[in-house]
This record gives structure tokens, sequence and C-alpha cells, in this order.
């Protein structure tokens, strides 16, 4: 699997996805905000599911900077605090954002329902300090964002349960949109969130990024692992079809014998 | 090449020693790994909310009233106390039934109320056209239902509707399958690319 | 009085949050606010509480000679990282971040890619179809794998469609059941815990 991997990877053939529909949604809100509107990014994954969750935040981030929104920054996970610090500040420095002007980082809170509801009531009461020590009443992209009335869309990026969190008590309580970006493995636990409407849209995997990433015009991390992501599935099928042929032929020949 | 990133081929080459066997060098990057791991999320923790969001208001602005989250905070160390270690028991009571009690709403109406509504579609549209997809889904869902229904036994027609549940759940294993083959084989992917680009260069 | 207290204080958090949710008096939301900026402070003094067990057993194990180089390793890399932080900060091109990008997450986005292995084993030894039940699962997760690979749409149109209406409505049927059926479970287990029948979260001292 190791070798299929690897020279898929070096050979990488670009391929034209046909966005799916939740990722033609999420795009179409970004694209059409208004200037200034407040998207609200929360980092809510873990290092390990950085080779995924990076394609998919930095196409997201990229977008909705171009489309000068407003955009603050926060974590509920240990590990997405250094992660989408990083993150936010690489994408906002392509266009040449100022911190605190443009973009902001409020850091972490470790007790994410406490947080969540918190941020409904205030905002500066949940981070009084950004992740970098300034008193968050005084960064002027926070004036005028409170709460949730504020906000007009919760990005969470995560690879686990986070989302349904946001959805239970942020969406639930305050009304509050919200949106995600998702590692495969967690889009099938969201698929009722998203049928239901409670879930805006939601932008899924590494293919899911290579779709949003050709929607917004810039081939990323997300375009480049399609070949090799194919010769992976191919290479699982076939090891599957191979092993039930095994199987059914070793119990032909037990019903024989 | 910089030096961050021979470091961190190094210990990626490290880890995957593992796939030949368990040998003394995964297992040295794996103790590293525990270590970095809990000495970090202690600074995170301590800066972004022991010190913004207790030290400060308690220390700088004068907020006596945060003496309070304090002492129950100090309380969880009473665990190490055979004598007093029943302490520890009040602020996990108190954040135990802070959780309990704003899961109730949250769990009642988006996890129960809103799924149920959203499930009760019209079979039939506005000219009539049979909507197939509403009865898949309204069928599905008392079929499952019907599976996780054990105070009652799975005979007769509960029996069937409990089969049809079971034949649904092996449909949402198998897209869930799917879906996490994709997701392993993607964090595959990504440690190849930073291998091949970064940390060899084979690739620009 | 070492149980009562604790299921005291779990009934009047419980029931003071659950109660505000139908207030708009002033005085229930400052009490609301308070509760949810303690909870968060608490929260993060259990951390503490788990690295000094981890510390504790460390310590207890290197001097009985169990795995000693392991566990100084692991006892090396916890002081490290708040020595690292207290020099530099936690900014941008500090020696805490640079540490964190540079040999954490690293070696755990490896130690998480290792599962791909995994999984390929797994669908080679294990995946079979046995029944129909089990061959439901194998049908659908081929439609599902092959589906969501830009080639899918080469091979025929109808790939992903249907892999797509399989994840929308079966599929999806199926989990919200299990929703709907974990959020009468949550309520419940909530309510018992707040009244005191459920006393589990007591143990363990």
């Amino acid at each position: 699997m190791f070798l299929i991997v690897v020279v898929s990877y070096i050979l990488s053939i670009p391929f034209d996805t046909q966005p799916s529909p939740e990722v033609q949604k999420a795009f179409d809100y970004i694209e059409n905000l208004p200037e200034s509107s407040v998207i609200l990014f929360s980092f809510d994954h873990e290092a390990s599911s950085l080779p995924e969750i990076k394609p998919i935040t930095l196409a997201l981030l990229r977008h909705a900077f171009r489309s000068k929104a407003k955009v603050v920054g926060l974590s509920l996970f240990a590990e997405g605090t250094a992660i989408g610090y990083r993150m936010m500040t690489k994408a906002a420095d392509e266009f040449g954002l100022k911190y605190g002007r443009d973009y902001v980082f409020l850091g972490f809170k470790p007790q994410h329902i406490s947080a969540i509801l918190g941020i409904g009531e205030s905002i500066t009461r949940v981070f009084p300090e950004d992740y970098l020590g300034n008193k968050t009443d005084t960064i002027p992209i926070m004036r005028g964002i409170n709460n949730y009335d504020d906000i007009d869309m919760v990005i969470t990026i995560a690879d686990g349960d986070r989302p349904a969190q946001w959805i239970e008590y942020g969406g639930a309580r305050y009304n509050q949109q919200i949106m995600a970006g998702l590692t495969a493995a967690m889009i099938t636990s969201y698929d009722p969130y998203l049928a239901s409407g409670q879930l805006y849209a939601v932008v899924g995997g590494l293919k899911g990024a290579a779709e949003y990433e050709n929607l917004y015009g810039k081939r990323g991390g997300g375009n480049r692992g399609m070949l090799a992501q194919t010769s992976a599935h191919f290479y699982v099928i076939a090891l599957i079809i191979i092993g039930n042929i095994i199987y059914f032929r070793g119990r032909k020949q037990q019903g024989r014998g | 090449m910089d030096f961050g990133t021979l470091i961190a081929g190094i210990l990626t080459l490290a880890i995957y020693t593992f796939l030949y066997k368990d040998n003394p060098i995964y297992r040295i990057a794996e103790s590293w790994l525990i270590g970095l791991s809990i000495g970090y999320t202690l600074v995170i923790f301590w800066q972004t909310t022991l010190v913004d969001n207790l030290f400060n208001p308690l220390f700088g602005d004068g907020k006596l009233v945060m003496i309070l989250p304090l002492i129950l905070g100090l309380l969880m160390f009473s665990r190490f106390s055979k004598k007093i270690s029943w302490m520890s028991r009040i602020p996990i009571a108190f954040m135990i039934g802070a959780g309990a009690g704003v899961a109730i709403p949250a769990m009642l109406y988006a996890r129960t109320l809103k799924q149920v509504s959203a499930s009760v579609v019209p079979l039939l549209g506005e000219k009539g056209a049979f909507n197939f997809e509403a009865l898949v889904v309204v069928v599905g869902l008392l079929s499952t239902l019907a599976y996780f229904y054990f105070s009652r036994e799975h005979k007769g027609i509960m029996g069937k509707a409990a089969r049809l549940g079971t034949y649904f759940l092996m449909i949402f294993f198998g897209t869930t399958f799917g879906y996490t083959v994709m997701s392993r084989m993607s964090t595959f992917i990504g440690r190849i690319d930073f291998l091949l680009t970064d940390f060899l260069h084979v690739i620009k | 009085m070492q149980t009562r207290i604790p299921l005291l204080v779990c009934l009047i958090s419980g029931v003071i949050m659950f109660a505000q949710y139908f207030s708009s008096l002033p005085i229930a939301k400052s009490i609301y606010e308070n509760i949810l900026e303690w909870w968060q402070i608490i929260f993060a003094f259990t951390l503490f509480v788990g690295v000094a067990a981890f510390i504790k057993t460390n310590l207890k194990s290197i001097s009985q000679k169990k795995e000693t180089p392991y566990r100084t390793i692991s006892l090396i890399g916890l002081f490290l990282m708040p020595i690292l932080a207290l020099i530099g900060g936690t900014k941008i091109d500090s020696p805490f971040l640079w540490a964190f990008e540079n040999m954490q997450a690293p070696m755990q986005a490896t130690v998480f890619s290792l599962l791909a292995f995994f999984v390929a084993s797994a669908s080679y030894r294990g995946f079979r179809a046995r029944s129909i039940s089990a061959s439901i699962l194998l049908v659908t997760a081929l439609i599902v794998l092959i589906g969501r690979v830009p080639i899918a749409e080469l091979i025929s149109e109808s790939f992903p469609k249907i892999g797509f209406w399989i994840q929308n409505y079966p599929s999806m049927s199926a989990r919200r059941a299990i929703l709907i059926g974990i959020g009468l479970g949550s309520m419940t287990t909530a309510l018992r815990v707040i009244l005191g029948i459920e006393r589990t979260y007591l143990r363990g001292n």
C-alpha cells in the first residue's frame, strides 16, 4: 500500500471534480456574504487529523478573507489552538491582512459546553484576553461583536463531536447558524443534522477540500492527494474482493469435503 | 531543509518503524510524544483559562468572588489525601450537575424533537407526486428504533421491523466504513506529502 | 456527609442550570453566567490533577526500575514545554510553538496514519459476506468507496449519485434513530444524575 500511495502521489494527476451539494452550499454562502460579515472559526480538532483538516481549513479561511469577512478564531480543543493560530496567520498573510484589525484569534477554552453557551451571553466574558494576551474589548475587530447576535456564521473545523455541541447548545438555544469542516470519518454522524437544517453545510474530507479548492480557484492539498486517494480506495476494494473470493472458495471446498 | 523539518522527518520515520514491529525507537518516540502532549496541554490550559479567567480577575481586577471557583478547583487536589479525598467529589458534583442541567433542554430539542419533526415529511407532494425518499426515511427510522427497543421481544411484526432495522443499520455502518477508509487514507497521504515534499524533496 | 454534600451540590447546580433556561430575569442570567465561568475554571484544574497523577505514577515506576528510560523521556517532554513557554512565550516563531509544530504535531499525525494500514489489513481479513447483513454492509461500503473518488464520475455519472442517495436517505435514517435514542437516554441520565439516583461520578477517589 505504501508503494501504491507514494507512486500515485508523485504522479499526481489533477482532477476536475463536481462539487457536492453541501460543498457548493458552503461556498455560495461565503461567496455571497456582505462585506464585514462576522465569521467565527472554531478549531476543534487534534493534531492527528491535520493532514485532512489543513486543506479544508485553508480553503475556507482563504475564501472568508477574500470575501472581506471579519474572521474571529478560537479553539475548543487544546491542539487546535496552535494549529488554528498558525493557519489563520498563514492565510491572512497571503492577503496582507492585519491582526487585530481584520482578524483575531481568541485562544482556547477547555470546557467546550460552557464556552459555547457563554459566547451566547458575552464573548468577552468567556475570552477576556486573546491568545496573544491583549484585552479582547480593546481589539478593534471585536468592537460590536458581543455574542451570537453579532456573528453571522460559526464554522467549526472538527474531527470529533464538537459540531454536535455547537448545534445542540449554540444552535438550539441561540439560533446560531453552524457550518462544519469535517474529517471524512465524521461525515455520516452529521447527516441527520444536515438533513434537518440544524447544520447549514459540510465540507468533508480530502475530497470535500478538493471540491472547495476547485470552486475557489486555487488548487492545494486537497487536489494534490486525489490520485493517491483513488489508488488507495481501489487497493482496499481489491483486498475486500480478493478476501471474499478466498473465503467463498474455501467454503465451497469445505462443502465438498 | 531547516532543522525543524529534519526533526519532524526523523520522528515521523521513527513512528513508522512500528509497521515492522514494536521496537525501542518507536517506544522512545511514543514516550516523547506523550510527554510533549501533556506539557503542551498544561501550558495552554494555564495560559488561556487559569490566568485569563481566574488569576487576572482575582488578583488583577480584585474580583473577590473568584475565590470560590479557586477553592473548588483546589479541592480537586484533595483526592491525593486518603483522609479528605471525599472533598474532591464536591467540584466534580458541581460540574456534573451543571452539565446535566444544560443537557436536558439541549438533548430534548436538538436531538429528539428537531430530528423527529424533520422526519415527519408529507409522503405526497403538492402535485400529488409520491415522495419515495420520505418513505425510506420514515421506514428506516421506525425500523431502526424498533431494533433498539429491547423492552419487548423481537417477535412477529416487531421482529420483522427489527430485522429491517438491522439492514438499515448495516447500510449506515457500510457508509461509515467507506468514509472511515477515506479518512484514514487521507491522513496517510498527508504524511507521504510531508515526507516526499518537505523532508526528502522528491516533489516540489 | 461525604456523599450528601456532593449530591446536594449536584442537585442545586443542576436545578439552577435547568431552570435558568426558562427564565429571562436578570438575576437568573447573572447566576447562569457565573456558573458557566466557574465551570470553565474548575474544569481546568482537572487537567492539573491528572498531570500530578501522571508524574506520581511515572516517578513510582522509575523508582521501581520499570521501563525507566521511557518514563524518564515522557517526564522530560512534559517539563520541557512549560519551560519553553516561559522562555519564549507562545506566539509565532516561539520555541514552544516550534516544538509543537516540528515534534508533537508530526508524531501525532503519523501515529494516526498507522490506522490506514490496519484498515487495509482488516478489510482483507475480516470483511466477509457471511450473511445478508454482512453483504449489505459490504456492498454499501464498496459503493461509497468508489463513489467518493474523482474517477467515479468517469466510470459512470450514476456512481456518485447512488452513493449520495444511500448516504442521505437510508444511512441517514438509521443514524437519526441512533441520535434520537441517544438524546432520550442522555435526558433521562441527566435527570437521574441531578436527582441523585445516578451516583457513578462519586466513585473512584
